[in-house]
């Protein structure tokens, strides 16, 4: 199967929420295996950087840091489990290092589509649109090319 | 090639292209006339007016028209910053799906 060409969609259909969908080629348990088990978790979460696992108790109310190792530096994500319901749904805290107690909820759904593959839907929900933007522009860094960069600072700075 | 793209009329295919992100960036600093686009970009008129239609139709970009010369300002899309940062997120959100993929490639029928 040509993963490579497959993209997720992101909408923004509030100014509080990042809504994520992608579909892949895999049942909900073994998807399901991939989310819940660190050893898993390592292998794919942080995007081919080294991604230490430092705490993941995948259950409600348990604590779970992320920290990769990007060429650009060292992010940390953190929160706690608000509920895991195995293995179609867990709800996370989720915060990131370089917006310190700045909490979004990320609500993680994967369903069965019958076929042999199934649909993971992501939903961030934050509490203003200031952070909502603020996670958006966490996606800058990493892999973002430099016209990009340059282009939001300008924008940022134009437009505010 | 830009006019494939520009059937899509999303934000995202129009700064999907260096040369209309530069012009973007170009543009944030100050509004500017399509014939010193063209020039600082070493490209044709017609050449600079595809692309610039392109940003017209995501609405990043408008073109009025003085006199005899039409001068590129930013577009009305408030949204304008939100896409080149959805568009960076999304490059993240793939390089992490791609992973799941591969990983999930590696680890079926176990």
């Amino acid at each position: 199967m040509p993963a490579t060409l497959t993209r997720a969609t992101i909408t923004t259909p509030t100014d509080r929420e990042i809504h994520i969908e992608r579909i892949v080629n895999a049942p909900r348990a073994q998807v399901w295996r991939a989310y819940a088990d660190p050893a898993l978790v390592s292998q794919w979460w942080g995007r081919g950087n080294r991604l230490d696992i430092e705490r993941m108790e995948f259950t409600r109310g348990g604590h779970w840091r992320y920290v990769e190792h990007a060429a650009k530096g060292i992010s940390g994500f953190e929160g706690r489990y608000r509920e895991v319901t195995a293995p179609e749904r867990f709800i996370r805290s989720f915060e990131w290092d370089g917006m310190p107690a700045h909490v979004a909820i990320e609500f993680v759904t994967l369903t069965d589509l019958g076929d042999g593959r199934t649909r993971i839907n992501i939903i961030m929900q934050m509490h203003t649109p200031e952070e909502r933007d603020g996670f958006l522009q966490s996606g800058m860094q990493g892999g973002m090319d430099a016209s990009f960069a340059e282009l939001d600072k300008l924008l940022s700075a134009s437009r505010s | 090639m830009v006019q494939c793209v520009k059937a899509l009329d999303s934000p995202f295919a129009a700064i999907a292209d260096p040369t209309r992100r530069s012009i973007l960036t170009q543009l944030a600093r100050r509004d500017a006339p399509i014939g010193e686009l063209a020039q600082s970009f070493s490209m044709t008129l017609t050449g600079l007016k595809k692309h610039v239609a392109v940003l017209e139709d995501a609405r990043l970009v408008t073109a009025k028209k003085a006199g005899r010369v039409r001068t590129c300002t930013l577009g009305p899309r408030r949204l304008e910053r939100e896409a080149g940062w959805i568009a960076g997120f999304q490059k993240m959100i793939d390089d992490r799906f791609d992973r799941l993929e591969a990983l999930l490639e590696r680890t079926a029928n176990n």
